[in-house]
């Protein structure tokens, strides 16, 4: 099983290693380190992921779209079974690589300012470093036990830096949701692999899903549809990570963390490795198991769209449009749009990045002036917000960028990558069942949607009057875009949200370089109509619902929908997913830990208490058997001899008189007999 | 002297050595015990660097490729002609899965040690009793000879007893008799079971019977007309005779394991019992049986063991699962670790039926990581409750601001137990469960839903640790006792780090290179699964 590599080769290993191994090299320098809040810890994560970051555009640039390296050694032999620990680099692993440094590059510069003053701001670097490490390494590795680890790793990570403030019940209730909602999909990508295990007998990632994939030539098929439920692993494990329906509801909550956090982890880089894991393993899936991908992606889009349009906490919306996001990535590897969905996977990573960095900006700002005034409010309330844009012109500026190519407006990296996956859902579904056109067609409403809750955002976060000083005239904000931490990331973020840095025609996806690096393209040529009408029919109408957004918030024109209505409700409500959950699982299981203490209690040492009741019965009536019959039988024939005894002494008086009177009657009494008879 | 019998004795000689010192010198016995211990690991060390790995050293059924075997003549009676002669050996010996249990042993009795600083009472009787012990455990892991097994096996709850009837908590007298009852249940029956072994089983060499448990796994040495012969098909209270007895060890063993249903005596026993009797309890004793249902149960009868998998598999499962929905409804933070203990030994027990080379070996992994594992959570658990004596979950909060130390070695323990990868017992669930994955289309053996049912578990483990986690030791910082137990609640001393620090670095270490383990196990869980008839 090894490799002959060129010297080159070898480089690059190393290099990717490096880059790797660089982060976690800072969380153990990190943890070392004295003190709680040590400003050497901000800089040397930084410096870490800034030197891997280099590294990781060495390799890029080594790799992408040339051969793939693989490099792996014996790790540790269970039964027959030998485990190789190695680094797989192909055109999805490097672009993966390349993704996180540069995600993570910026949010650790941010971070060094966002966070430098807390007191516990050397913990937050070190959590940071390590989730970095995990991160890395997961898109590197080439089997899937180490798969599992590193998904596993890159969990807890998010639920150190959820939890961050630990003192917060809010957070810490919401860490651990996050976590053991990861666990549901922990333990269904255990289940697959162990399933994958059984029929092909390795876990090596090159030998099963690579150019000559197992999965392919062998049959993947076990007695009573037991290869669904590897399916239905995989699935789970998309939708914790990525947060899908069923599984999203921990991604909300997950906003208890550090703003910069929510940046890095739960936008761009963490809950897309589930769509990383479908790119992994994509050749397994059958048409059956991609359609219900398709449409597990296609409802959480259009659901968390509908939730995004009326929740009033800033970082919530923005975590229901990550949801909504994936959900266009997950629906893109179900119809078969392979590079499209990975290519929006790459932009959505820059301008979610962004959009939480501004929102951190915005908090902080907001943060201030409660802190400032004593105020009790919530300072991620966009209704407090307003006016921003005039105090804080720059983050306005990113904000907007950010917005628009979340939207997928022309001239941004968002409109190449989510036109490609509409486009070619609109071609999957001709000459489909008619219900398979409803994925187009939500996927277009979806998009719709997003310009209206976007440009909502953007209305009360930046436009109108400051609300909380029209409430309340004496506060005043004193708020700036802040140092050049928080600039710079801003601007190279911006930077990465427009076309120029994916495709030179901004008009035309199919021309953008990312979606040439893999070999599953379909829908690239411009054969149908579908390749003009959908780009500019979207467009338009997005122009169109913006101005209403913009109509209804600024110029404050009626809503179509009135608040408190039942859709409202259930869109404000989150569609009461939550309150489900807590009524049909969460409550059940406790109840039934509670049946299994009383079952416990009760019923086992129950019965284990009645053998001792029964055993201590038994003995008593042993030993009153003992007492009363066996020792009264004896202690009668004793009380029998006794009282013989008894009697036959009192003869012996010792009196003469007594003798000769005894005598006399004995002899009377046997001629009376005598007589008698 | 043999190393392995000097394993084994060298605590005995020490506790002799307490008994004769004067009980003014009191204060040293907890350094001659912990000497004793450390003393005890150094030669265990010695031996796991020195064991061979390689398939003539694989040991199980192979009595030439054990290794530190010493064999002496012991008992020998001439009975007269119709019973022969009455032959007992002094016969100890260790394969890839006895070396790992001795060295994880040894590691927990120094561990042991430490956390005995608590004892203020009656130091003499502590520290022989302790070391008595640990004589018998190390000689349970050692012995080949089924008398000689018997005999450690027996001599373990002698000390434990009283171990804890005597410096026990309030209800101490309750637990420890049932306790007793519980395992002396188990152990009756299995010396029935012993004796005919014994005598139906001879010698080829000498042709006496005999206990040894190696010679009890060749079918050709039993007589034909004997109770257990393998191909005698004799049945005893109308069922097949070889059924029955493997059904008596296996409930021997269940109960030590425990297996639900007969797990009750451990919560009991561990709320009642003494810190340091706590990690011996659950680090050491439940191992053994494990370790007695791969050496014993199924290496006597491994036809049985074969045919009736899927009820060890199931009873592994129901473990698994009721053990983690009971630990979610605790309140004392004790009780929960015991309940989590009963569904982490699930997986030892589901991997052992699940007969692939994969299952076992991470069952053993298993043993050895919750080995390490819960005498961490247990010495946590004692240090809280030293300094409060109260263990009630609902009574603690946002300990993490006070005790920050204490809080980062109960999350390395949580989060150690609950399988995060990197830690040990990742490795064991992961491969018990593959291994349970693996066996329906290998061996037969368990159905899918059992592995399944059994990955759930996993999913409980995570719920009841952070549960706990989020209620003890985060949010902000309100305690039943006030004032007085937040001065009383100091962050960890240097002597319990110094116990804890060792044990968080083992598990990350089997967690980053299992092969410390699975290279030597290997040898003797392939040679085991082949002498069980699968490749």
């Amino acid at each position: 099983m090894e490799n002959f590599l060129q010297a080159i080769d070898t480089l690059t290993i190393r290099f990717a290693l490096a880059a790797v191994l660089l982060p976690l090299l800072a969380f153990m320098v990190n943890v070392c380190l004295p003190g709680k809040n040590n400003k050497v810890a901000g800089w040397i994560s930084t410096f870490a992921i800034l030197a891997g970051a280099v590294f990781s555009v060495f390799v890029f640039s080594k790799v992408w779209n040339q051969h793939q390296v693989h490099q792996q050694q014996l790790w540790f032999t269970i039964g027959q079974t030998k485990l190789y620990a190695g680094v797989l680099l192909n055109n999805l692993s490097v672009l993966m690589l390349l993704l996180v440094s540069l995600i993570a590059l910026p949010v650790h510069i941010y971070s060094t300012a966002y966070m430098g003053k807390d007191e516990n701001s050397k913990r937050y670097f070190t959590y940071l470093s390590f989730f970095c490490f995990s991160m890395l390494a997961l898109v590197v590795i080439d089997n899937l036990i180490l798969f599992y680890i590193f998904w596993e790793l890159v969990g807890f990570s998010s639920y150190l830096l959820i939890g961050f403030w630990y003192t917060r019940s809010k957070a810490v209730i919401a860490n651990k949701k996050a976590f053991i909602m990861n666990r549901i999909g922990d333990i269904g990508l255990l289940a697959a692999i162990a399933i994958l295990f059984t029929v092909y007998h390795t876990f090596d990632i090159d030998q099963l899903f690579g150019a000559n994939a197992l999965v392919r030539s062998i049959a993947f098929e076990l007695p009573g549809g037991w290869q669904y439920v590897a399916f239905g692993g995989i699935a789970l494990a998309v939708a914790a990570k990525s947060a899908q329906f069923p599984l999203h509801t921990w991604l909300p909550d997950a906003m208890e963390g550090p703003t910069s956090v929510s940046a890095l982890i739960h936008a761009a880089t963490m809950v897309a490795a589930g769509v990383f894991l479908l790119g992994r393993v994509y050749p397994v899936f059958t048409e059956l198991e991609l359609n219900i991908l398709a449409i597990i992606g296609a409802f959480t889009a259009f659901m968390a769209a509908t939730i995004a349009l009326t929740q009033n906490d800033l970082k919530r919306i923005l975590a229901y449009s990550t949801i909504s996001q994936l959900g266009f990535m997950v629906m893109a590897m179900g119809i078969g749009a392979y590079s499209s969905s990975l290519f929006h996977l790459a932009t959505h990573a820059f301008f979610k990045c962004l959009l939480f960095l501004v929102a951190g900006i915005v908090i902080h700002q907001v943060q201030h002036a409660k802190d400032e005034y004593k105020l009790d409010i919530d300072p991620k309330n966009v209704l407090y917000m307003g006016g921003l844009a005039k105090k804080m012109p720059f983050t306005f500026v990113s904000a907007l960028i950010a917005g628009l190519a979340l939207i997928g407006f022309i001239f941004t990296s968002g409109y190449l990558s989510k036109d490609g996956i509409l486009i070619q859902s609109f071609e999957w579904a001709e000459g489909k069942y008619w219900l398979f056109k409803l994925i187009p067609i939500s996927a277009i409403i979806t998009s719709l949607m997003t310009a209206f809750y976007v440009t909502r955002l953007i209305v009360k976060v930046f436009f109108g009057e400051f609300k909380l000083s029209q409430i309340n005239p004496s506060i005043e904000l004193h708020v700036s875009d802040g140092g050049w931490q928080y600039k710079l990331p801003l601007v190279f973020l911006s930077v990465c949200c427009l076309f120029p840095l994916f495709s030179f025609t901004p008009f035309l996806y199919e021309r953008a370089w990312l979606l040439n690096g893999f070999q599953r393209i379909t829908g690239l040529d411009r054969v149908n109509i579908y390749h003009t009408i959908v780009p500019v029919g979207v467009n338009i109408l997005s122009l169109f619902v913006i101005y209403w957004a913009y109509a209804v918030y600024v110029m404050e024109k009626a809503l179509p929908f009135p608040e408190g209505g039942w859709i409202f409700r259930l869109s404000y409500h989150e569609w009461y997913i939550d309150k489900i959950y807590n009524k049909i699982i969460v409550g059940p299981v406790l109840a039934l830990g509670k049946f299994a203490r009383w079952f416990d209690i009760n019923i086992i040492d129950g019965f284990i208490h009645l053998l001792q009741r029964i055993g201590i019965a038994c003995s008593k009536i042993t030993d009153w058997t003992d007492r009363y019959i066996i020792d009264g039988l004896l202690h009668l024939i004793a009380a029998i001899v006794l009282s013989i005894g008894n009697f036959a002494r009192s003869f012996q008086g010792g009196k003469v008189q007594y003798y000769l009177f005894s005598m006399l009657a004995i002899i009377l009494a046997i001629f009376l007999f005598k007589i008698l008879i | 002297m043999n190393i392995l019998s000097s394993l084994i004795f060298t605590p005995l000689l020490f506790g002799l050595l307490i008994i004769l010192l004067p009980s003014a010198w009191r204060f040293s016995f907890k350094y001659i015990a912990l000497l004793a211990t450390l003393i005890q690991l150094g030669l265990s060390i010695t031996m796991y660097l020195y064991f061979r790995t390689g398939s003539a050293y694989a040991g199980v059924s192979n009595e030439a490729s054990f290794q530190f075997v010493q064999k002496a003549h012991w008992i020998n009676l001439n009975l007269g002609n119709t019973l022969g002669k009455m032959q007992i050996d002094y016969f100890v010996g260790v394969d890839g899965i006895s070396i790992t249990m001795i060295l994880m042993s040894s590691v927990v009795m120094v561990i042991a040690a430490l956390a005995s600083w608590e004892i203020k009472s009656n130091l003499k009787g502590f520290f022989s009793l302790f070391l008595l012990l640990n004589t018998a455990v190390i000689g349970v892991f050692c012995a080949l000879d089924f008398f000689l097994f018997y005999i450690f096996y027996e001599l373990m709850l002698l000390p434990l007893y009283f171990l804890i009837g005597m410096w026990g908590g309030a209800r101490r007298e309750y637990a420890a008799i049932k306790f007793f009852l519980y395992t002396l249940f188990g152990s009756v029956f299995m010396l029935l079971v012993m004796i005919g072994l014994y005598l139906s089983v001879k010698d080829p060499e000498t042709g006496n019977h005999t206990f040894n448990i190696v010679q009890m796994m060749n079918p050709a040495n039993y007589d034909a007309e004997s109770i257990f012969a393998v191909w005698g098909h004799k049945t005893l209270l109308g069922m097949p005779a070889r059924t029955v007895g493997f059904a008596v060890l296996f409930i021997a063993f269940a109960i030590k394991v425990p297996v639900v249903p007969l797990h009750t005596w451990l919560p009991d026993a561990h709320v009642e019992a003494p810190t340091p009797v706590s990690i011996i309890l659950a680090g050491i004793l439940l191992k053994i049986g494990g370790y007695g249902i791969i050496r014993i149960c199924l290496g006597i009868f491994p036809e049985v063991a074969v045919s009736g998998a899927y009820w060890l598999g199931l009873l592994g499962v129901i473990s698994i699962l009721y053990g983690a929905l009971n630990a979610l409804a605790q309140r004392d933070l004790k009780r929960l670790i015991a309940y989590s203990s009963v569904s982490h030994m699930g997986f030892v027990l589901l991997g052992i039926a699940s007969l692939t080379p994969e299952g076992i070996s991470g069952a053993v992994m298993q043993m050895v990581s919750h080995g390490f594992l819960s005498t961490m959570l247990f010495f946590l658990v004692g240090v809280v409750y030293n300094r409060v004596h109260d263990r009630d979950i609902y009574h603690f909060r946002g300990l993490g601001s006070l005790m920050p130390r204490y809080t980062t070695f109960v999350m390395i323990a949580f989060f150690a137990s609950l399988g995060l990868p990197g830690f040990s017992a990742f490795v064991g669930e992961a491969f018990s469960l593959i291994g349970a994955f693996k066996s329906p289309s290998v061996n037969g053996a368990l159905p899918y839903w059992m592995a399944v049912c059994g990955s759930v578990g996993i999913l409980l483990g995570a719920a009841y640790f952070l549960w706990t986690l989020q209620r003890m030791f985060f949010g902000s910082l309100t305690l039943k006792g006030g004032e007085v137990w937040k001065s009383a609640l100091t962050d960890l001393n240097f002597r319990e780090i110094f116990s804890l620090f060792p044990l968080a670095l083992l598990a990350l270490v089997l967690g980053v290179m299992p092969s410390l383990v699975f290279d030597k196990v290997n040898d003797s869980v392939l040679a085991l699964v082949h002498f069980l008839g699968f490749k």
